[in-house]
C-alpha cells in the first residue's frame, strides 16, 4: 500500500495538470515500513524527453540524485516515481514496464482534458517483463 | 575507503545501511566489495551474465562512470558511489 498525503499530493496533480498535454514526472519522497510507503512529499522534476512530449517521458540520473538526496537531508527516503498519461486512462504501459525500476513505486495519473481524472501504482518486477498493481490512497480516493 | 550509496529499497540487502563503506581501487572493485559483503544485493544489480542491470547506473561523484572508464574508473578514498536507477515511460502502448 502507498498513502499519498495531501501536500504532496496537490504538487503532484498540479504539476500533471500544468504540463498538460504533456506528460509530466517526479520523484515522491517519504517512509517506508515494509510494503507500506507515505508519502510526504513530492518533487517535480523537468520531462527530459528530447523528442514529442505528449506519451513519453524520462528523468535524468542527475535529477534522480539530486532528489534523493533532497531525501536524505531531510531523513526521508525517496519511494517513488510519478508520471501523467494525458487523455488516457492510468495503465502501467508497455514503454513504461521497458523503462522502469523494481526498485520503486510508479504512480500514474491521469490527465483528461487538462483535469485529474484518476491514479493508480504499480510496481514492476527485476526482468521488466510485468507490474503488479499496488493499492494506493490519496485524498479525495 | 569510498562510499557507496545505496537507494532506499536495496537497503533492506544491506542491514538497513544506506551508505556502505568498501575498500577496492575502481568501481568494479568496489561493486564487486560490496555485493561480496551483501550477497543478496548482487541479483538486484547484476543480471544472470553478470553485468550491470540495464537500468542501473553508477555515478562517481557527479560523473556517470560510462562517460569515464566504466568499472575500471579510478576510485580513491574520499571518493562517492551512487547507484540510481535510468527510469522514462510513457502511455506509448
Amino acid at each position: 500500500m502507498i498513502r499519498i498525503e495531501q501536500a504532496a499530493w496537490d504538487l503532484m496533480v498540479a504539476h500533471a495538470e500544468r504540463t498538460f498535454p504533456n506528460e509530466c514526472c517526479g520523484a515522491m519522497l517519504g517512509k517506508v515500513d515494509g510494503v507500506d510507503k507515505t508519502v510526504t512529499e513530492a518533487v517535480a522534476i523537468e520531462n527530459a524527453f528530447t523528442g514529442e512530449q505528449g506519451a513519453r517521458y524520462e528523468i535524468r540520473p542527475e535529477d534522480l540524485i539530486a532528489a534523493d538526496k533532497a531525501a536524505r537531508s531531510r531523513g526521508l527516503d525517496l519511494v517513488g516515481i510519478f508520471h501523467s498519461h494525458p487523455d488516457c486512462d492510468a495503465y502501467f504501459s508497455k514503454t513504461d514496464l521497458e523503462n522502469s525500476c523494481p526498485w520503486y513505486s510508479f504512480v500514474v495519473l491521469s490527465i483528461k482534458g487538462g483535469k485529474f481524472d484518476h491514479a493508480n501504482s504499480f510496481l514492476p518486477d527485476p526482468d521488466q517483463t510485468r507490474a503488479e498493481p499496488e493499492p494506493v490512497q490519496f485524498p479525495g480516493s | 575507503m569510498a562510499k557507496i550509496l545505496i537507494p532506499t529499497p536495496l537497503r533492506q540487502y544491506t542491514d538497513k545501511k544506506d551508505t556502505v563503506e568498501v575498500g577496492g581501487a575502481t568501481v568494479g572493485e568496489l561493486l564487486n566489495a560490496l555485493t561480496t559483503e551483501h550477497p543478496d544485493l548482487r541479483r538486484h544489480l547484476f543480471n544472470d551474465e553478470g553485468k550491470l542491470r540495464s537500468f542501473v547506473n553508477v555515478y562517481l561523484n557527479d560523473e556517470d562512470i560510462r562517460y569515464l572508464s566504466k568499472d575500471k574508473t579510478e576510485v580513491g578514498a574520499t571518493d562517492t558511489l551512487t547507484i540510481v536507477p535510468s527510469i522514462a515511460g510513457g502511455s506509448l502502448v
